[in-house]
């Protein structure tokens, strides 16, 4: 009995999951503008106020500086953005106009941003953040 | 005895209504849903029911134990006693709110009950993003003060199955605000929002259940002022994974990395002192992100002067 029941609400979940999907639910989230990338910030680390930004080209993802020189790199996840504080030197890859960022938080994973010009003097910034246990 | 669940007699219920909402997010609100956070949340409450049937069990035979040395006895057919169930859905909702708010404010609680709170959503899947790992902190014990006053833990069982129930329909974006009456003393879409929600002036307020007087009562109620700003969902530091087992037991993680690294005299610190709480300052509990708010938005500390248990855990 309780196989059944058990059996029967894992279907239940993938149906509504695939139903989810289907519809179309969860749209597609862009960062349209600095003001939206601010606010973002703002969520993500309450009270960080921006003075440098950079939107990837296509507004999946984002990376921010405040006055004191806090880096916040932000990334679309589902249908909202999560951010984490880049506190030490983080793995970077410079490709171009591509930077590719791994947060010390491996589970938020990696993200590419398209910054164009502006991705060198972020890595440069990247680079200048203290090693881990330095 | 009564052998009843009624939460299995629930479930359909919450598919149906979980099918309704996404119609309604469908045509109103498609970002109110998204697959994967809804996959997730879904996931978590099976499991959630797996981690009842395999610990439930033990803590039944724990509290018939108990039960034998209760104050009350209510007769050998104590389910016949009627004024017995209203009392004890209300004390258990009592029990609810002192369990629910320390899930917030020990670490250790947290572990457990952050499961509840990682969505970014608030829909009727977050209601079913319930945790796996409640046995491993001391939850139970609130219920045993109700087990000794005479109440069979059967009973206490089906009163605290309806409070699940009730708390279910509340998780939605869907329903603005119910009649004055109703806010004045039930719990609503409206007053769990604020608690689910992580805007500064929201954090760690409306633990209520199912009976928002206890939130009034204790000095941890909060309007929602929707005119003001709008409600963002979820944690404090977001999780930025749909991974089911790191949502599942990344506070536990977290914990055993805090205790490993930090210095001796502060390692159970990291389990029973709030979240965010560091020995060194490096990250911030929801007390210190809300007075920075409040220093800098210049607003007056609301609502906590008035009430000498609020001003006291706040103090302490």
């Amino acid at each position: 009995m309780q196989l059944a029941q058990f059996g029967g609400s894992l279907v239940a979940i993938l149906l509504l999951a695939w139903l989810a999907h289907r519809l179309g639910l969860g749209g597609d989230l862009r960062i349209r503008s600095e003001d939206q990338a601010r606010e973002l910030a703002d969520e993500a680390v309450s009270g960080f106020d921006p003075v440098d930004i950079a939107i990837d080209r296509a507004g999946c993802s984002a990376i921010l500086r405040d006055a004191s020189g806090r880096i916040l790199l932000l990334r679309r996840h589902g249908a909202h953005f999560a951010g984490r504080l880049i506190t030490t030197r983080p793995e970077a890859r410079l490709d171009q106009g591509l930077l590719t960022i791994g947060a010390e938080d491996k589970p938020f994973g990696t993200v590419t941003l398209n910054l164009g010009k502006a991705a060198q003097e972020w890595a440069a910034s990247l680079r200048r953040l203290e090693k881990v246990g330095a | 005895m009564p052998e009843f669940s009624p939460v299995d007699y629930a479930v359909p219920g919450f598919v149906l209504l979980v099918l309704l909402e996404m119609l309604w997010a469908w045509k109103k609100r498609p970002e109110a849903y998204e697959p994967r956070d809804t996959l997730t949340s879904l996931a978590f409450g099976l499991g959630s029911t797996v981690a009842g049937l395999i610990t439930g069990g033990l803590f039944l035979a724990l509290f018939l134990w108990v039960w034998q040395y209760r104050i009350f006895d209510f007769g050998p057919e104590w389910w016949t006693v009627w004024w017995a169930w209203p009392l004890c859905f209300v004390l258990d909702d009592l029990k609810y709110y002192w369990v629910h708010r320390f899930g917030h404010r020990v670490r250790w609680f947290w572990a457990s009950h952050v499961n509840h709170h990682s969505s970014q959503h608030y829909n009727l899947s977050t209601a079913l993003r319930q945790t796996w790992t409640g046995a491993l902190t001391l939850g139970f014990a609130f219920a045993l003060p109700l087990v000794l006053l005479g109440f069979h833990p059967v009973m206490i069982a089906i009163c605290g199955g309806f409070n699940l129930i009730y708390q279910f329909w509340i998780h939605t974006e869907a329903i603005g605000k119910m009649p004055r009456w109703f806010e004045a003393v039930m719990n609503t879409p409206s007053h769990h929002r604020v608690h689910h929600a992580t805007n500064p002036r929201y954090l760690d307020r409306n633990y209520a259940g199912v009976f928002i007087v206890w939130d009034r009562v204790f000095g941890t109620f909060e309007e929602e002022c929707p005119d003001e700003e709008r409600i963002r969902y979820g944690i404090v530091k977001q999780l930025g994974s749909f991974n089911l087992l790191w949502s599942v037991f990344h506070e536990w993680v977290g914990i055993v990395q805090d205790m490993w690294r930090a210095p001796w005299r502060h390692k159970l610190s990291y389990l029973l002192r709030e979240p965010g709480w560091t020995h060194d300052g490096s990250r911030e509990t929801s007390d210190m992100i809300r007075a920075r708010w409040l220093e800098r938005t210049g607003r007056p500390e609301p609502g906590a002067q008035e009430n000498p248990i609020a001003a006291g855990e706040r103090t302490a």
